[in-house]
């Protein structure tokens, strides 16, 4: 299904305006808190005046109201009707003929919950049941405002795999909402990165987040790169091209020419001041420091390797080794400190 | 004063409030409605003017009524000057507020979002408002009706107005308990408080029953 926005949308002091085109089917919106993430899916689902276009397979939507937009929304907090069960909320908008709840059920397994009231339900199944009910009105699109964020990391990371079977399995299109993009690196097909209101990026879902970390945005410590699996040299390691130049040894099992986003911290970063020799690390970077910012007792470094690095060294190792602007250091990286998201 | 002479007085006045109830009712929870749903111009003006018979020295409201009611009055075609209906429609007017300005916050309280979530899911606005924001504010529109209602079973002083105190057809306890005071029946005066005890204790036991009970 194809997707097109060019809407105008103005709250108060705050102006939203995102003109964008896509055809994947998961696409993911992502940007500092009030950015307009949420007032973009308010404005598309018909909860907000909003002027423009929202073409669904080219059909504008706009003028309807939010009954007729065949728009599911997942907002942010638990959205279940309390005084219902969990059937009760699942089957609230659905036409009567509809039979396919069980399977709607089954997938995001909640069919044990369904008589349940839906104040007794914990984080993750309110959740799930909210991502059935919207389902079951047969949306031609999704909208999902971080469903996720109130849940803790170990349970979203048990949610999240539902939503891939909602994608695969239903193939209902989805915009979904997140500060945390890499919640959505291997569920997007698409993103969108807003910025007070703005459109700034928009694209392939690791060359949107790579400008949004160039753009200094998320964390300073984290060390993102984007990059092509240029070989496997071994089992279980892999090399990555990174497109700011230069290669990586990351442990992995990515395919070859697959696109990847290698992450490590900042941390695991060591710095020497001449080239180590006979060592472990599979990962031995010629560097410049093009940056210093010392934080408490530790120092953060920036290098250029000549991929941009962030190395975070004790003041006292930056002092031992003469860090200043300039110096020419060697920056080594163990292949299992780094991550590789597909 | 006979036992059934007391029972008919009891009888009136649940009768006077019942009417009076059912005819708030839903003109109370709509303006209710609005008011915690939209920001009009003039909302505040409406507030007001909601509030002011909790204010108004109850026997001017009395007035205001006899004057539109009364033969030659705008509505006097309607003849309901002097008749139960009368002290009903005074209760009415007097017990609004108390049912509109209970029910207002019951109805803020209930979540935008899950309107808004029972919309996308292809709900109308009535459908919403009947299975969504009424049966989440139910214990507080229920207890603002309760509350209108005890507060019209000891109406007095718009309703003598309107209505007069006529023995049998526009007697309520308050009013016999008035006449039996300036007659100097203390017995009757004392049972006839007792009833109006009894019928207040049991509107407000109601109310706080309803409320309490949870799901």
């Amino acid at each position: 299904m194809r997707i097109e926005l060019d809407l105008r949308s103005r709250a108060g002091g705050f102006a939203l305006a995102v003109r964008a085109a896509w055809d994947e089917r998961v696409a993911a919106v992502f940007g500092p808190s009030g950015s307009g993430k949420s007032t973009l899916l308010e404005a598309i689902a018909g909860l907000r005046p909003a002027e423009g276009r929202i073409a669904l397979d080219g059909i504008d939507v706009s003028g309807l109201p939010p009954q007729r937009r065949g728009v599911g929304w997942v907002p942010q907090e638990s959205s279940l009707f309390p005084h219902l069960t969990a059937g009760e909320n699942v089957l609230f908008g659905a036409p009567p003929s509809r039979r396919d709840a069980r399977r709607v059920a089954d997938i995001l397994e909640i069919g044990a919950l369904w008589e349940r009231p839906a104040a007794q339900l914990s984080g993750g199944e309110r959740q799930r049941v909210a991502l059935a009910r919207a389902l079951m009105s047969a949306p031609r699109l999704l909208l999902l405002d971080e469903p996720l964020a109130a849940l803790d990391l170990p349970l979203r990371a048990r949610v999240l795999p539902y939503l891939a079977r909602v994608r695969d399995e239903l193939g209902t299109p989805m915009l979904h909402v997140s500060h945390d993009p890499h919640e959505l690196l291997g569920l997007a097909g698409f993103a969108l990165r807003l910025e007070a209101g703005a459109l700034v990026a928009a694209g392939d879902p690791r060359d949107v987040l790579w400008s949004a970390a160039a753009a200094a945005g998320l964390s300073p410590r984290e060390n993102r790169l984007a990059g092509t699996v240029a070989s496997r040299p071994d089992a279980g390691l892999i090399e990555v091209a990174l497109d700011a130049g230069g290669t990586l040894l990351v442990a992995g099992e990515t395919a070859m020419g697959a696109r990847v986003l290698v992450e490590f911290r900042a941390e695991d970063v060591l710095l020497a001041a001449d080239r180590p020799g006979a060592i472990s690390a599979q990962n031995i970077l010629a560097a410049t420091v093009a940056g210093l910012e010392i934080r408490g007792g530790t120092l953060l470094a920036k290098l250029e390797a000549p991929m941009p690095l962030c190395a975070q060294v004790t003041a006292r190792a930056g002092a031992a080794l003469g860090l200043r602007e300039g110096a020419r250091v060697f920056a080594v990286i163990k292949a299992h400190s780094c991550r590789a998201l597909a | 004063m006979t036992a059934s002479e007391v029972a008919g007085i009891a009888a009136l006045t649940v009768k006077v409030a019942a009417l009076a109830t059912a005819v708030n009712v839903v003109p109370g929870v709509l303006l209710a409605l609005l008011l915690a749903r939209r920001d009009f111009p003039g909302r505040s003006l409406v507030h007001a003017l909601v509030a002011l018979p909790l204010i108004l020295p109850p026997v001017a409201v009395g007035l205001a009524l006899l004057k539109l009611f009364s033969r030659r009055g705008p509505l006097g075609d309607l003849e309901l000057a002097f008749t139960w209906k009368a002290a009903a429609l005074a209760s009415a007017v007097m017990s609004f507020p108390l049912l509109v300005r209970t029910v207002e916050p019951a109805f803020a309280a209930v979540p935008r979002r899950l309107e808004q979530v029972a919309w996308t899911l292809g709900r109308s606005r009535a459908s919403t408002f009947f299975s969504v924001t009424l049966p989440l504010a139910r214990r507080g529109v229920l207890a603002g009706v309760l509350l209108a209602f005890a507060r019209s079973l000891g109406e007095f002083g718009a309703s003598i107005v309107v209505a007069g105190d006529i023995p049998g057809r526009t007697e309520t306890v308050s009013m016999a308990l008035w006449s039996r005071i300036q007659a100097g029946e203390d017995m009757a005066a004392a049972t006839l408080a007792l009833v109006s005890v009894a019928l207040g204790l049991a509107a407000t036991l109601a109310a706080e029953t309803l409320a309490r009970r949870r799901a």
